[in-house]
């Protein structure tokens, strides 16, 4: 649709051969084209073509783009980062199956060693049998070994010796691998869990100060109906937006990069309460007398607003949201178009 | 009052004047083609393709000319989903 808008517009304009590619940059990104990202044409030999129109990119979206980067792991070796990501991808209980697997794997060693008539395992200096009871045996040895307990009331001789040597290597290994995947199951837990309370925490704090905002500029726009000195109204409307643009800035990037998944009726309060708050900002500005003194940082902050407000609506996110969500987002964009 | 503007300007062309994605892959490299991102700057700065220009939607009628010089230069323009 905007692409639609922007031929009719270029064509009205006098430009007078513009065609619009219809499935646009997510069907591009869908069939594995390559794209650029700001900062990349942003290289010592920017492409003439790649103009940015205002200026340096946004801060925020950079910081984002850099801070998804893989955890770097420069002192620990390739063999070390292999081995951490067999045990990550693991469940504990896989690993638990892995580490009885492998004493019983080894304790049929042991036994079939004996079943092919060498020597493996001696009880009480007598060698274990290839029967079942020997079989047993060797499956308790095995277990004995693999804990490092090593009563030796069966001793390996032989052939044997080297397997108990690698096994009890491997099991121990294994098990503490066990041992440290549920503790860190329990930490990671807690760890989520703190993010998620901040997280809704600083959500309830983007609503409060938002209503804060609207009461604020509501009083405002009383004063300026009642024709009060300009210079406190010029004061308190800095304070406001200042505050307003804030909240706005991190329900864009809330929009734009979801670091956790927000209740929909959350995000529809947040956004409508957006929406009411951008009005009624609109309606102050429209109440305020031409030739009004604004100071320089409620300037720069209410354009800061309009850019803000106006990278909020259904398209333009690269999430798809749901349509009531999609719906306020809109009255947003529209209302930011108030602004102007 | 802009949005009445558009939807009118819309009606006009709707149906015509497309390029194909086969088109804008073969002709990313050709300078005679520009391809222009009509979707908010933050959108470009995430992601563009490559050796495109951005001139959001609502700065198209403000800044067209500034940007594209040549009335007659072919021009791609494409948003971000499918329409």
């Amino acid at each position: 649709m905007r692409g639609q808008q922007a031929v009719a517009l270029l064509h009205d304009l006098g430009y007078s051969n513009v065609r619009d590619y219809r499935g646009g940059i997510a069907d591009w990104v869908e069939s594995g084209q390559p794209t650029e990202s700001a900062t990349e044409t942003a290289a010592p030999e920017p492409d003439p073509r790649a103009t940015m129109l205002d200026g340096p990119p946004l801060a925020a979206s950079q910081s984002g783009v850099a801070g998804r980067g893989p955890a770097r792991l420069s002192r620990m070796g390739q063999f070390d980062k292999s081995m951490l990501d067999l045990v990550q991808q693991r469940s504990t209980w896989q690993l638990f199956v892995i580490w009885i697997g492998t004493i019983l794997l080894s304790g049929f060693c042991y036994w079939l060693g004996a079943y092919l008539g060498k020597r493996g395992l001696l009880e009480g200096g007598v060698v274990v049998g290839a029967d079942l009871k020997g079989f047993a045996s060797a499956v308790y040895f095995s277990f004995v070994t693999a804990t490092s307990i090593g009563y030796g009331d069966i001793v390996p001789v032989g052939g044997a010796r080297v397997i108990a040597v690698a096994e009890a290597i491997a099991a121990l290994l294994i098990f503490g691998a066990v041992v440290a995947k549920f503790v860190s199951h329990r930490q990671d837990e807690l760890v989520s869990e703190i993010h998620r309370i901040t997280f809704e925490e600083r959500l309830d704090r983007v609503e409060t100060n938002l209503h804060m905002v609207i009461s604020e500029m509501l009083a405002i726009t009383a004063m300026c109906e009642a024709k009060a000195p300009p210079n406190r109204i010029s004061t308190r409307l800095e304070s406001a937006a200042i505050l307003f643009s804030g909240e706005l800035r991190t329900t864009r990037d809330l929009l734009y990069q979801p670091r956790l998944a927000v209740e929909e009726g959350v995000l529809g309060g947040i956004l409508a309460s957006l929406t009411s708050a951008l009005n009624v900002l609109a309606d102050l500005l429209a109440c305020l007398p031409p030739g009004f003194p604004r100071s320089q940082p409620t300037e720069i902050t209410l354009e800061r607003l309009t850019v803000l407000a106006e990278e909020i609506c259904g398209e333009c996110v690269p999430h798809s949201y749901t349509p009531r969500l999609v719906f306020w987002m809109d009255r947003i964009q529209a209302a930011a178009l108030r602004l102007k | 009052m802009a949005s009445e503007v558009n939807a009118a300007a819309v009606a006009d062309t709707s149906g015509t004047h497309e390029i194909s994605r086969e088109e804008l892959v073969r002709r990313l490299h050709d300078s005679s083609l520009t391809i222009v991102d009509v979707l908010p700057q933050a959108s470009f700065v995430e992601e563009h393709i490559p050796g495109a220009l951005n001139l959001p939607l609502e700065q198209v009628a403000s800044r067209a000319r500034e940007l594209l010089p040549d009335f007659n230069a072919e021009i791609a323009v494409y948003c971000g989903k499918f329409t």
